[in-house]
């Protein structure tokens, strides 16, 4: 596969996960961008991966822990999710999903990257351990104090709504 | 809430929020041309780098004294010596000095019964053999390089003779390192090479 193929069948989706870890539009297209970039200069490489498309996730999700470590960096709020471009889904509860992406930006960049390489991007924690350079047992520690945060956090909301 | 519930909330909540993300055009052409702008800024800088290495090495070449061009090579004829080529001294210069070309002169391998050897001794005199005659005379070497030279008495054996005296006459400056000698006429033209006679 050309590298212009490769970008045209899948650079929407680097963008996509771009803004799930990360929860800005523009800092998302700029993880897919420097993540296509580092493919393009080594494309002879990743096409010969197993799978090109994981290696280059792996660029844009390690992009993204760099920039995050950073000391210049400053965590960008979570964008609100922009309803009119969202596929309608009558079945989606909006209230309640908008309240758990907030809880999500309050996670550390790590455990926000690894529930999104779990429940969006289907990986197995093995598959999302060797993609971080971390170990099974790191990832699924990792992931349970992201839930258990996240839990936390919806039943405060919760019961703060009964007060008011 | 249960676990199971929550992570169907989270596979909700990134679904939507990663259809929200507006389509980002032309993202193949954006990373190609990123790249290959880095990839000229890294040639120029590469180009730039490797033409100072050049420089700082030709200068330091010549300030080793060794940069005088090969010998015989096309260059040679018309080069003058430089502000950078070290001071010939009458200790540089000491030793014997085989030619290796003698402006218009192209008969340097035919056979003679004598090695047409130069030879410069550290006292101001010079002697020497044409291939089949004795020569011998004085020099003078000033801080400049200029130079000049007295030519002594001679025989006149025939035979290919290989132009010494002409040479040393003509010389109006010379530059010399350790394994090269050089002659140049008053107009800067490079009239013969020598190297050091082993």
């Amino acid at each position: 596969m050309e590298f212009e193929e490769y970008v045209s069948a899948r650079g929407q989706e680097l963008v996509r996960l771009g803004f799930t870890v990360s929860g800005d539009y523009q800092r998302a297209e700029d993880l897919a961008q420097i993540a296509l970039m580092q493919a393009f200069r080594a494309w002879r490489k990743v096409q010969r991966a197993d799978d090109p498309h994981n290696y280059v996730r792996r660029i844009l999700i390690n992009s993204y822990l760099s920039m995050t470590r950073r000391r210049s960096f400053t965590e960008a709020p979570a964008a609100e999710i922009d309803t009119e471009t969202t596929v309608p889904d009558p079945a989606t509860d909006i209230v309640n999903s908008d309240d758990l992406w907030r809880a999500l930006a309050r996670l550390s960049a790590r455990e926000r990257v690894v529930l999104v390489l779990r429940y969006y991007q289907d990986m197995d924690d093995r598959t999302i351990a060797d993609l971080l350079g971390i170990k099974p047992s790191s990832v699924r520690a990792t992931a349970s104090r992201a839930l258990a945060a996240l839990r936390k956090s919806r039943q405060s909301h919760r019961v703060d709504e009964r007060l008011s | 809430m249960s676990k199971t519930e929550l992570e169907e909330d989270l596979r909700t909540t990134f679904e939507r929020a990663a259809a929200s993300v507006p389509l980002a055009p032309d993202l193949a052409s954006r990373a190609t041309t990123g790249v290959r702008r880095a990839q000229r800024r890294t040639w120029l800088a590469a180009g730039a780098a490797a033409a100072a290495v050049a420089v700082v090495a030709g200068v330091a070449f010549s300030l080793n004294g060794s940069s005088a061009p090969v010998a015989g090579s096309p260059s040679a004829a018309a080069t003058t010596p430089a502000a950078t080529t070290p001071v010939t001294t009458m200790q540089t210069l000491a030793g014997s000095w085989r030619p290796v070309r003698l402006d218009g002169f192209t008969a340097l391998k035919a056979a003679r019964p004598d090695d047409p050897l130069l030879t410069f001794n550290s006292d101001g005199t010079w002697t020497g053999s044409d291939g089949c005659n004795g020569l011998q005379g004085t020099f003078t070497i000033g801080q400049r390089g200029e130079f000049s030279a007295r030519v002594g008495a001679q025989r006149l054996v025939g035979c290919d003779n290989v132009p010494h005296t002409a040479i040393l006459q003509a010389a109006k400056r010379i530059v010399s390192n350790q394994a090269t000698l050089q002659f140049f006429a008053g107009d800067g033209r490079e009239v013969a090479r020598y190297a050091r006679a082993r």
